[in-house]
């Protein structure tokens, strides 16, 4: 029994003599914390003062002045909010003052969130060796969160390897995050084909095909129709929904034939993309399919076509009103209930 | 003087005595091991952002998320909680404050200061709940929707919230609660990173007692200046950061605070949203969704996470302490012996083992033998029928050992996240850690097996939680 008591008194010691050590780091911290929060207000109003009158020397000289580490992240937070001539020349500031080197090393040793920070900050900054940083941090970095960043600010900088190559270089468990769809929405139009190609091939993970159809939605517009109309059969229920709201937005000759199939699929999601696809564009032809969803098994799919019914105008109205008159089912109830959406009267 | 006594008498105090200090070490060695993967996790976790990069990174691929306020006589405080709500940093969310049926001018007040009117909006009836008596919208915000429902308790109230909002995620706080403005960009990046398997994640819940509060906004974190919510402070660090923290690793967690959580709605609605009646309706709701994600064989995370904040008051009295202390442990004893068969069932994999196992352990057997021991084995010795090894075994477990795990979780915050602000907070809770063992824990202790007892008499009762209010005022 000895041994617990020993034990415990040993572990407890250790434990309060740990925490002192800390209470004391604390306090040289606290001395260091304030001199840093002098010299970041400092190079704050040097940098506005810069905005009145251009002097480009004073503002160098500011930034010389203060730390390296405080004067890059007070002025990233800065030239974020700067655009045209202002921008270029508080960033031509900056690399004249040697930063970029000091943000490539905190690329390569930082913690998670500095390493992050820092590949932003090296797409801000554009300086001449952020992409060879960037590109040797996607090879090499170990964090996919801090992988996904150096590639969204590969993109940025038009660097970005081809997707394939990149979205292996982000790795598998990479590709499940929504941060994918904030790269593929900076995709440049001449590179759009790539990520058509990567949404077409059957053996990529559903989730990265369906933001892949998304990105193209919205900035490849029409180009790409030929390509949703034929994922809209797809079999992943993800990938073939995501085809369908894509076709919601560009419209397709064949969108009828093809929405009027997807609402008999039997996925639910799919269904309701359909819904919502046939609302948006206001195919009133399909009016009986989207009846038929009003008495679906799930809420969502009867809210999708019942706001598709009602986006038809008059017609899709009355065909509701008539509904909501009939006997007492699940799309009568449904449609009672969006015929009464709205201030109470 | 053991050679008095007779050997029936002896090996039954033996016995008695190993099965006290044998669930003391149990606990201690989960307590040490939550400490190592807690230090562990912090670690490893997820880079964290500068409130002002989060935004800018994650703003535009952030899913839609509704905040459900259950508010339940909340007259003094409801407007201001509101409009803090309604100022939160996040691109695409709703409010969504249920008036569970309040005795006193809660929907008054809101129809006042947000000039509500009745509003008719179509919703799933997916979960059932006590009838709704009207919708309300407002002509000043698009964010807002207060629904007016027949009292029907705080589980309840949160179903009609889950009926009514159409965010694929949604998130829950106390009424009388302040978020940080950036919490709610914080709970969804793991949404953001993972969306396929995150089905839940929770923050942490601190101490608001004593800091300056502005307009519905934590201005300045100070610590309480009363000793009783000082001693939560530590007891709540404890939680949080070692506990969760830990278990969130290992994907056991168990609990997602009910004053500050979120949830994915369709996982939630799928296991019939929170229970009603129920004492523990956070923690029954976290053991169903593993059961429901178990049962369907299917990949999932909960998680959690320590940066973003929900602050909440703590009591300030023995008397509300003892009963929201004597209605966790009613509620931790409900969800037990309602899933038992999860304890130690291979099926439900590390949930039964270590998720239920711990419940078994700290929730369970773990008052009801220390209680036990402050009485016997100190009897035992002074009656000469043990030696005085037992009593330092007893002694080191719930002192020393309790002063151990208490400094470390100290020294992961220092170490890790540094939210306290100033060195001289960090000296003050170091001594509470310190004394928490000697009166506090004992105390604590009393309040749980007095749960137990409550709960084998199936007491129901909620007890009255009077809080001064984060305003400060009484309520």
């Amino acid at each position: 029994m000895w041994y617990i008591w020993n034990l415990s008194i040993s572990l407890s010691v250790l434990s309060l003599v740990i925490m002192l050590f800390l209470i004391a780091r604390r306090v040289l911290q606290e001395r260091r914390s304030k001199a840093a929060a002098d010299q970041r207000r400092q190079l704050l109003t040097a940098l506005i003062a810069f905005s009145e009158n251009r002097d480009r020397e004073a503002l160098k000289a500011a930034i010389l002045s203060v730390p390296a580490g405080v004067a890059i992240n007070a002025g990233f937070e800065f030239i974020s909010l700067l655009r045209g001539e202002e921008h270029d020349d508080v960033l031509a500031a900056f690399n004249e003052c040697g930063l970029p080197a000091l943000v490539g090393r905190q690329l390569n040793r930082g913690n998670g969130a500095e390493r992050i920070h820092a590949a932003e900050m090296l797409a801000a900054l554009r300086s001449e060796g952020a992409v060879a940083s960037l590109l040797s941090a996607l090879d090499h970095d170990h964090s996919r969160e801090v992988r996904i960043a150096v590639a969204i600010a590969l993109c940025d900088l038009g660097s970005l390897p081809p997707l394939g190559i990149a979205l292996r270089k982000i790795g598998v468990a990479g590709q499940r995050s929504r941060r994918l769809i904030e790269l593929f929405r900076r995709f440049p139009p001449a590179r759009l084909h790539e990520l058509a190609d990567h949404a077409a091939r059957t053996d990529a993970m559903p989730f990265i095909r369906a933001a892949a159809i998304d990105a193209l939605a919205r900035a490849g517009g029409f180009g790409f129709a030929d390509l949703f109309a034929r994922l809209a059969g797809d079999g992943s229920p993800e990938v073939a929904a995501a085809a369908l709201r894509a076709l919601g937005l560009t419209g397709h000759a064949d969108a009828p034939a093809i929405l009027a199939s997807a609402t008999a699929n039997g996925n639910w999601d799919v269904r309701a993309a359909a819904a919502d696809a046939a609302g948006r564009l206001g195919l009133s032809e399909l009016a009986p399919p989207l009846s038929r969803l009003m008495d679906d098994e799930v809420w969502t799919v009867r809210y999708a076509a019942a706001n598709a019914l009602r986006s038809f105008g008059q017609p899709g109205e009355r065909l509701l009103r008539e509904m909501a008159s009939s006997e007492v089912s699940r799309s009568q109830r449904t449609a009672s209930l969006i015929l009464a959406e709205g201030p109470a009267l | 003087m053991i050679a008095d006594w007779s050997h029936e008498t002896v090996l039954a105090a033996t016995i008695l005595s190993w099965f006290i200090i044998g669930a003391g070490l149990a606990q201690t060695t989960i307590y040490l091991l939550q400490l190592v993967v807690a230090g562990y996790a912090l670690s490893k976790r997820p880079p964290v952002a500068r409130s002002a990069l989060l935004w800018q990174r994650y703003g535009d691929v952030a899913p839609p998320i509704a905040l459900l306020v259950p508010a339940y006589n909340e007259e003094l405080n409801v407007v201001e909680s509101v409009h803090s709500m309604l100022a939160l940093e996040y691109p695409n969310f709703e409010v969504i404050v249920i008036n569970d049926g309040s005795k006193d001018e809660t929907l008054l007040r809101l129809i006042e200061a947000f000039r509500l009117v009745k509003f008719h909006r179509p919703y799933e009836e997916a979960l059932a709940h006590k009838p709704i008596r009207g919708l309300y919208s407002s002509p000043m915000t698009e964010r807002l929707f207060v629904v007016d429902k027949e009292n029907g308790g705080k589980a309840d109230a949160q179903n009609a919230g889950i009926n009514v909002c159409r965010a694929p995620l949604f998130c829950v706080i106390d009424g009388d609660s302040i978020l940080e403005p950036d919490a709610l960009m914080r709970a969804a990046q793991p949404f953001i990173d993972d969306p396929e398997r995150t089905i839940a994640v929770g923050g942490t819940i601190r101490i608001a007692n004593g800091s300056s509060i502005e307009a519905g906004r934590v201005r300045e974190v100070r610590l309480p200046r009363r000793l009783l919510p000082l001693l939560q402070v530590v007891e709540y660090l404890r939680a949080f950061l070692m506990a969760r923290l830990a278990w969130s690793r290992i994907n056991t967690l168990m609990l997602v605070s009910g004053a500050f959580g979120m949830f994915r709605r369709a996982e939630v609605v799928a296991v019939g949203g929170f229970t009603k009646g129920s004492m523990g309706e956070d923690l029954d709701l976290v053991i169903k969704l593993h059961r429901h994600m178990r049962d369907k064989k299917r990949k999932y995370r909960m998680q959690f996470i320590p940066e973003p904040v929900c602050w909440t008051e703590a009591p300030e009295t023995l008397s509300v302490l003892a009963r929201q202390r004597t209605r966790w442990q009613r509620g931790a004893l409900e969800c037990f012996f309602r899933y038992r068969a999860m304890l130690f069932n291979p099926r439900y994999g590390r949930i039964g083992f270590l998720g239920f196992g711990h419940i078994f352990i700290v929730d369970v057997l773990g008052p009801v033998a220390e209680v036990l021991g402050y009485v016997l084995i100190p009897a035992f010795w002074l009656l000469g029928i043990l030696s005085a090894e037992y009593l330092l075994a007893f002694t080191s477990l719930i002192f020393t050992y309790g002063v151990c795990v208490s400094v470390c979780s100290l020294i992961l915050e220092e170490a890790e996240l540094q939210r306290f602000p100033r060195a001289r907070d960090l000296a003050v809770l170091t001594a509470v850690a310190v004394i928490e063992n000697f009166g506090y824990r004992q105390l604590n202790n009393f309040w749980r097996v007095k749960g137990w007892w409550q709960f084998l008499r199936a007491d129901q009762s909620w007890g009255e939680m009077t809080r001064t209010g984060l305003g400060g005022a009484k309520k």
